[in-house]
């Protein structure tokens, strides 16, 4: 259902209609150098995205994926333009938007469960009322019951994500945003992540904004593909992903999917 | 930091097999040496002189006169060194400003100020405490900043996006973090502090087992009592380490 929402605010992408849209117009973001000039990360970009849509940012190395995340997530202030979450200005990090790195980031000296509540803990959550969500969320990302209460050193790579993906939507935010989240893991684990990752998206209406590097991974999971130029940083295309949602891996192997996937390919080697 | 506990029969063994390899040695180098008592007594001897004097009573009160510098010392300077090595990790200014003093007091020898330092505060427990903490507060300080600078600037980054108060960095992010390094510091400056009391003793007290040192050296001349009174110092070094390291695993278990 929430899938059919998704898709129909993708073709208008404006803000204001379900909760979660995004709007960013004219954004620039510099960053002081030592030897030469400040280096320009991002300039001038203008990009949409509609609430409970699902978005691909994909581009050269450097050319600013991360940084126009950190936007959205109010860890930096762009030089100029503005960056607004439901029509409000971004002045900060907000618990309506959930982060996760590339790296799964967790507090080593912390079990699973412990890191997963953490951000209730810092939100001033009861510990019962913790625990309830906790249970909610270990559900929900279909945690081992074995990881529960491990520390991070004793999980695998793709646990430890599972975890760090727990701990992102701990606050049911509205946006998620992914920074490269499944780089780290091998071919096979990163498709079923991404499949589990819709599955998640299908449940909860948030917009999601996945950095990435992989276009077949793009094409997998967003209703538009996003293609930046490289530095400094600028929106070179913009691809609507024509594919019935929900996706499966076997929608990959469809003319459809593989000429888009095509298209991103051109728009990037142009971008680089 | 292995995973084990701290006492395990393997542990245990060692620990024994090793003591007892020490005392074969020294009772070796008394026979084979041939030195008479008051050079070098065979270990039975000081054995002997060690029970005779905690029944007797002549140890007590010197082993608590020691125990109460090295504990009050202790936990005053780790205290300051805590408080301070925050700040100095915190503020780049306070660093530039306070640590050429610091590695001066550092660098001159504690042996060399204590006659100044018992001067300035008498022969009571006050010197003893202040000698102590002096040379327990560097360890500290300089182990707790770089702690609190080792944390993983990455993880800083999370806490921000979780829009984590200042404190609430502070007691779930840096503290964390830098337990391990801070407890390192803590088990150099245990060891340090009873070296801090028996030195503020040497350099004026009326009790404490550097006076004993002392006395069985002059006046008593029982070199056995002596040597004594160095078992019982390498002992409550021993167990305050031991004490610092039980802390360790508690607090930071296994990562």
């Amino acid at each position: 259902m929430s899938a059919v929402a998704g898709a129909g605010v993708a073709g208008t992408a404006g803000a204001g209609a379900a909760a979660g849209a995004l709007a960013l117009a004219g954004v620039a973001v510099t960053f002081p150098t030592r030897e030469e000039g400040p280096l320009v990360a991002l300039d001038g970009v203008d990009l949409a995205i509609g609430g409970g849509e699902v978005i691909a940012l994909i581009g050269p190395n450097g050319c600013g994926k991360s940084t126009l995340l950190r936007v959205i997530a109010g860890l930096l202030t762009p030089a100029a333009g503005s960056a607004s979450l439901d029509g409000a200005p971004i002045t900060g990090p907000d618990a309506r938007v959930g982060l996760v790195f590339q790296e799964p980031r967790l507090l080593p000296w912390r079990s699973s469960a412990d890191n997963i509540t953490y951000p209730l803990e810092l939100d001033g959550w009861s510990r019962e009322r913790r625990a309830a969500r906790l249970a909610e969320l270990v559900d929900l990302v279909r945690l081992d019951d074995s990881a529960v209460n491990a520390r991070p050193s004793e999980l695998s790579g793709g646990t430890r994500q599972r975890v760090a993906l727990a701990r992102a939507l701990a606050l049911s935010p509205e946006v998620l945003l992914l920074d490269e989240p499944f780089s780290a893991l091998d071919a096979m684990t990163r498709e079923r992540f991404d499949l589990e990752l819709l599955r998640l998206w299908d449940n909860a209406e948030t917009t999601i904004v996945m950095v990435t590097h992989s276009i077949p991974e793009a094409v997998l999971v967003a209703d538009r593909v996003v293609v930046m130029s490289a530095r400094p940083g600028r929106i070179a295309a913009e691809i609507a992903v024509d594919l019935p949602r929900p996706r499966t891996l076997a929608l990959m192997d469809t003319l459809a999917a593989t000429a888009t996937m095509a298209r991103i390919r051109e728009h990037l080697e142009i971008a680089a | 930091m292995s995973q084990d506990r701290l006492v395990t029969r393997s542990s245990v063994l060692t620990v024994v097999g090793a003591l007892a390899v020490f005392v074969l040695i020294w009772r070796a180098i008394v026979f084979i040496g041939g030195y008479p008592a008051f050079i070098l007594p065979t270990p039975e001897a000081v054995f002997g002189r060690w029970l005779g004097a905690i029944g007797d009573g002549i140890l007590w009160p010197h082993f608590i006169t020691t125990l109460s510098e090295v504990a009050l010392g202790f936990t005053v300077g780790a205290t300051s060194g805590l408080v301070i090595g925050y700040v100095l990790a915190r503020s780049a200014l306070v660093e530039r400003l306070a640590s050429p003093y610091l590695v001066a007091a550092q660098a001159v020898p504690i042996l060399a100020v204590a006659p100044l330092l018992a001067l300035w505060f008498g022969p009571g427990l006050l010197s003893k405490v202040v000698i102590c903490s002096l040379i327990v507060f560097f360890p500290v300080a300089i182990s707790t900043m770089v702690g609190i600078r080792s944390v993983d600037p990455r993880l800083l980054e999370l806490g921000r996006s979780l829009r984590a108060t200042q404190r609430q960095v502070l007691t779930t992010l840096e503290i964390p973090a830098a337990l391990p390094s801070i407890l390192g510091g803590m088990r150099v400056g245990v060891t340090l502090a009873v070296v801090g009391a028996v030195v503020g003793e040497w350099a004026g007290a009326e009790r404490g087992l550097g006076v004993l040192i002392n006395l069985a050296r002059g006046s008593l001349f029982d070199i056995p009592l002596m040597f004594a009174a160095l078992l019982t110092l390498a002992l409550m070094g021993i167990v305050l380490y031991l004490a610092v390291v039980l802390v360790e695993r508690q607090l930071v278990g296994v990562r």
